[in-house]
């Protein structure tokens, strides 16, 4: 459908930030109910051990606490149970609270409600708990091993899920092959860590009520209402301001699956908002995979094929919903990327470690499947004597064109080759390899790495079976209204978490009826007064609101228009309908505006074959679509110290059609830093008996203004000829694209070393230990 | 125990335990939503607020510390309901996306133009290192803080 935009494609100021900045937004905490008592969880101190004792009587004398719940005291309370439209998956179920044995640290044992946070935790000390440790194993290719300890001894096996693919001949490509480039590479954990933390608050008396601080608030009410057997209609979801999500909100905890149970036994509204500890090691770790990939080559440099072997660390449970499939499965089935290959075979492993169960971040397995292949091509490259750029551009897809991928993503056209040369250009390429070798003469050591990619975007079922979740579907609605006074309301279970919704999605309602945006009120974080969606997530809001809302707009356009013909007395098709103002082409002064029409219709002036009725709720499931970009990082990386200091980053990007570039650009902006911060400084080692490593901010180290330059961008056009006003999605590919490109710049700026990168993160302990076993094999 | 203290210009008091946090004193006792709060370790700054024209990270203070204090916070920011240049500023150049850490964001942010009015890219980095945002990569904050100078001195003459 094509159609002139107006407000879409401007940088409109957002609407939300004048009360964001003056503080007068309510986050989850903020949110306060009469009578309410806080909880706070006992976690284990044990990465694996069996529960012997969990003796709650010394918390009796305290005051102030209502109750203490264990894992044995929850009864025949629901447990959580994760599975997969892939079968391979399994139903891997887990109780609220852990009952007999845990299995990670942090995993909560027993719950207890106060009447305050601080008396909660008091009693949280009070609680003795007697464990029988057990052997426990952090490592994913070792969980595997028929020797490894059993996690959940009831499945047999470690192995959350084993799934195979091959698509052309493999084997032939291998064989006839001038070059096999291999490697081995751990990409590991990261942490989505919004600033605001999980949190949760159940009010059950009569009906079910909760705030979620989520980014999917129909999801959890079906998930909730699900669990507890209540009819959807019993189950009220609020969310409020939400600080942050990029995908560690769009899971249901057990910490929140129990707040209900709790609020019924205390019979009091019940708050839990989690500490920054709790967050760190408890709530949802993300993105680590090993992974093994062969490229095989013809001579030039051709690529023919690649085989892959991705084991996931999936942590102690799958990650609900979504199960732990999302990092080695989305990994494999992007492993393609942007390049024409012949054939390509992967197998995927997600396995059971003692550490905490992973989660959706930004971009998924993406990241980790990008990271690898991408250093694998600039290792080729090397090898090859050819320049990476080159390489990467004899191999790369047409532009422009839909094709689909070896692994058979639908890709809907882009521009692949055009975004890496723009990138060269902004960086200035043959400017810096000079610099570069002047600096190494000096015996200082700068380097330039480069990620192009595809990502996905929409999440919806075509994408989802592109990207191994074939059988998964999604509903997604808007409901419009034009209200008595000719202003509008979108209601949506879309759920901003700082995106911005608020404003974006009134750019498109108002140009889908041609009114102003500022006329158009968002409504959005209730599940009883909005339109059902499975949420914002998956860089799929401006593809699946885009259709929807230009959708439900149209219905209701052409219903004004109809109003507005019987007013004006003249042809619907001679009129038009600009800035709230509908008029008779040609004729100016034969106008009525939107409010006037509306009138018309809320006073039963509408023409009598015209239902008066101004809403219309419409949805979308968006074909598969896929922008594209081109990150290039430049760091120097100080030899002596290991500290990489980053100088430039670049992002030439394409999502299609933009709706607002302003806030296109921060997401761009703010998902680069993201991926730098997973790679340069945030960490989330485990010891071998299973004890986490970085429980505060003094070790988890996110990125701040000093470390990072200012992210330059740059927007190609390539709209979808597929979606709906031709939007593409782009929120998570800055974090997809960028931990490549600075693994690239780090390698290549150690080059000179003989250092090949297998790993993150690179913090200066892992650069120094890189060249120092560079430098080992010349040294024996 | 009772603790007073100027709340972004206003007389306000409430009771505190010693062992309350100041962060906690003015969000749960005195209902103040401009101060987040996401670490309590002292290493984000979300709930840095100005205690007797200090920026100050409110979890690493007492509630009995701060008693007799002035406690401004960026709701204070504002005029008769208009945004200060530099809230105007950080509209403007995008530089909050989920808001939370925006206060103690903006708070920095003024009291480096306070003393510095015309801060340099490396100035302004340095000065905001306390303070993490999440969501923008810094870009559009940086942005926001350069435009807040520009915004400032044209106020000013």
């Amino acid at each position: 459908m094509s159609r002139p935009f107006r407000y879409v494609g401007r940088s409109l100021e957002r609407v939300e930030d004048p009360q964001l900045l003056r503080g007068r937004c309510r986050y989850l905490d903020d949110v306060r109910l009469p009578g309410m008592m806080h909880v706070a969880f006992v976690r284990s101190v044990y990465g694996h051990a069996r529960l012997l004792r969990v003796d709650a009587d010394a918390t009796q004398d305290l005051p102030g606490v209502a109750l203490v719940v264990t894992g044995a005291d929850l009864g025949d309370a629901p447990e959580l149970v994760t599975g997969s439209s892939r079968p391979e998956a399994g139903q891997w179920s887990r109780p609220l609270l852990a009952r007999d044995r845990v299995r990670y640290v942090g995993e909560p044992l027993a719950a207890v409600v106060a009447s305050s946070r601080y008396t909660a935790e008091d009693a949280c000390e009070l609680v003795e708990v007697d464990y029988d440790p057990l052997p426990a194993v952090v490592d994913a290719e070792r969980a595997l091993e028929p020797e490894s300890v059993l996690l959940h001894e009831q499945h047999g096996s470690n192995d959350f899920a084993h799934i195979a693919f091959e698509s052309g001949d493999v084997e032939g490509a291998f064989d006839s092959a001038a070059h096999v480039f291999t490697k081995r590479f751990h990409f590991g954990r990261t942490h989505a860590a919004p600033l605001e933390g999980r949190g949760g608050i159940a009010d059950w008396s009569d009906e079910l009520v909760v705030w979620s601080s989520t980014q999917m608030p129909f999801l959890v009410r079906s998930m909730l209402a699900g669990l507890y057997g209540l009819p959807e209609t019993r189950v009220r979801v609020l969310v409020p301001t939400v600080g942050g999500g990029f995908g560690l909100k769009v899971h249901l905890y057990v910490e929140e699956a129990v707040l209900p149970f709790l609020s019924r036994l205390a019979g009091a509204p019940v708050k839990w908002a989690e500490d920054r500890y709790e967050h760190l090691a408890a709530s949802g770790h993300s993105k680590e995979v090993i992974c093994e990939l062969e490229l095989a080559t013809a001579e030039e440099g051709r690529f023919l094929a690649m085989r892959g072997r991705l084991v996931g660390d999936g942590g102690a449970h799958q990650g609900h919903p979504w199960t732990s499939l999302i990092d080695p499965l989305c990994a494999a089935a992007m492993l393609p990327g942007i390049y024409d290959l012949d054939a390509v075979r992967y197998e995927v492993h997600a396995a059971a470690t003692n550490k905490c169960p992973t989660t959706a971040y930004r971009g998924v397995g993406w990241t980790s499947g990008h990271a690898v292949r991408e250093a694998l091509i600039d290792d080729a490259a090397r090898e090859l004597g050819i320049d990476p750029l080159e390489l990467r551009l004899r191999n790369c897809l047409p532009d422009g064109e839909p094709v689909v991928s070896a692994t058979g993503c639908r890709y809907d056209g882009g521009s692949y080759a055009a975004s890496i040369r723009r990138a060269r250009e902004l960086v200035g390429y043959d400017e810096l390899r000079e610099r570069q070798r002047r600096l190494r003469e000096e015996g200082r050591y700068l380097g330039v790495g480069f990620s192009p990619f595809v990502e996905q975007g929409g999440w919806a079922a075509e994408i989802a079976a592109d990207q191994g979740f074939a059988g998964s579907g999604y509903l997604d609605a808007v409901s419009v209204a034009v209200e008595p006074d000719g202003s509008v309301t979108l209601a949506t279970g879309l759920q901003s978490n700082g995106q911005g919704h608020e404003t974006t999605l009134a750019q498109l309602a108002a140009d889908g009826l041609g009114v102003r945006p500022g006329n158009v009120r968002v409504v959005q974080g209730d599940t009883a007064t909005t339109a059902y969606s499975t949420g914002s997530w998956g860089s799929r809001t401006a593809i699946v609101a885009g259709g929807a809302v230009l959708r439900a707009t149209d219905d209701l356009r052409q219903k004004l228009l109809r109003i507005a013909a019987h007013e004006l007395e003249a042809s619907e098709a001679d009129l038009q309908i600009e800035d709230g103002v509908i008029s008779v082409s040609g004729s100016p002064d034969r106008a009525l505006s939107v409010a006037d029409v509306a009138a018309a219709a809320y006073s039963g002036r509408a023409p009598s074959d015209v239902d008066p009725a101004l809403t219309a709720t419409r949805s979308y499931d968006p074909p598969a679509t896929y922008s594209n970009a081109c990150i290039a990082c430049v760091v120097e990386v100080d030899v002596e110290t290991g500290c990489v200091g980053v100088e430039r980053l670049v992002a030439v990007e394409d999502c299609g059609r933009v709706i607002n570039p302003l806030l296109v650009d921060g997401q761009v902006s703010g998902a680069v830093a993201q991926g730098v911060g997973a790679v340069l400084y945030e960490g989330l080692p485990y010891a071998d008996g299973g004890q986490f490593l970085a429980g505060s901010l003094g070790e988890f180290l996110y990125p701040t203004a000093p470390e990072l330059p200012d992210v330059e961008v740059e927007h190609l056009e390539t709209p979808s000829p597929v979606t709906e006003g031709g939007f593409k999605g782009m929120g998570e590919g800055g974090l997809i694209g960028a931990p490549a490109a600075v693994v690239n710049a780090v390698a290549d700026a150690l080059a000179p070393f003989g250092v090949r990168i297998d790993r993150t993160p690179l913090r200066p302990c892992d650069v120094l230990a890189l060249i120092d076993a560079a430098r080992a094999p010349a040294a024996s | 125990m009772p603790v007073r203290v100027l709340l972004d210009g206003r007389e306000r008091s409430g009771q505190a335990e010693p062992r309350l946090l100041l962060s906690d004193f003015l969000r749960h006792e005195l209902g103040s939503t401009a101060v987040h709060v996401a670490c309590e370790q002292g290493g984000c700054g979300a709930c840095a607020v100005l205690l007797d024209g200090r920026l100050t990270l409110s979890c690493l203070v007492l509630a009995v510390q701060a008693d007799g204090g002035a406690i401004d916070t960026a709701d204070g920011m504002t005029t008769n309901g208009e945004l200060h240049p530099i809230q105007q500023a950080f509209r403007a150049k995008h530089g909050l996306q989920c808001g939370f850490c925006t206060p103690g964001m903006l708070l920095a942010a003024r009291t480096l133009l306070d003393t510095n009015p015309q801060p340099t890219d490396e100035e302004i980095r340095e000065h905001l290192s306390g303070n993490v945002c999440r969501c923008t990569g810094y870009t559009g904050i940086v942005a926001a803080v350069r435009e807040a100078a520009r915004l400032v001195a044209e106020e000013r003459r």
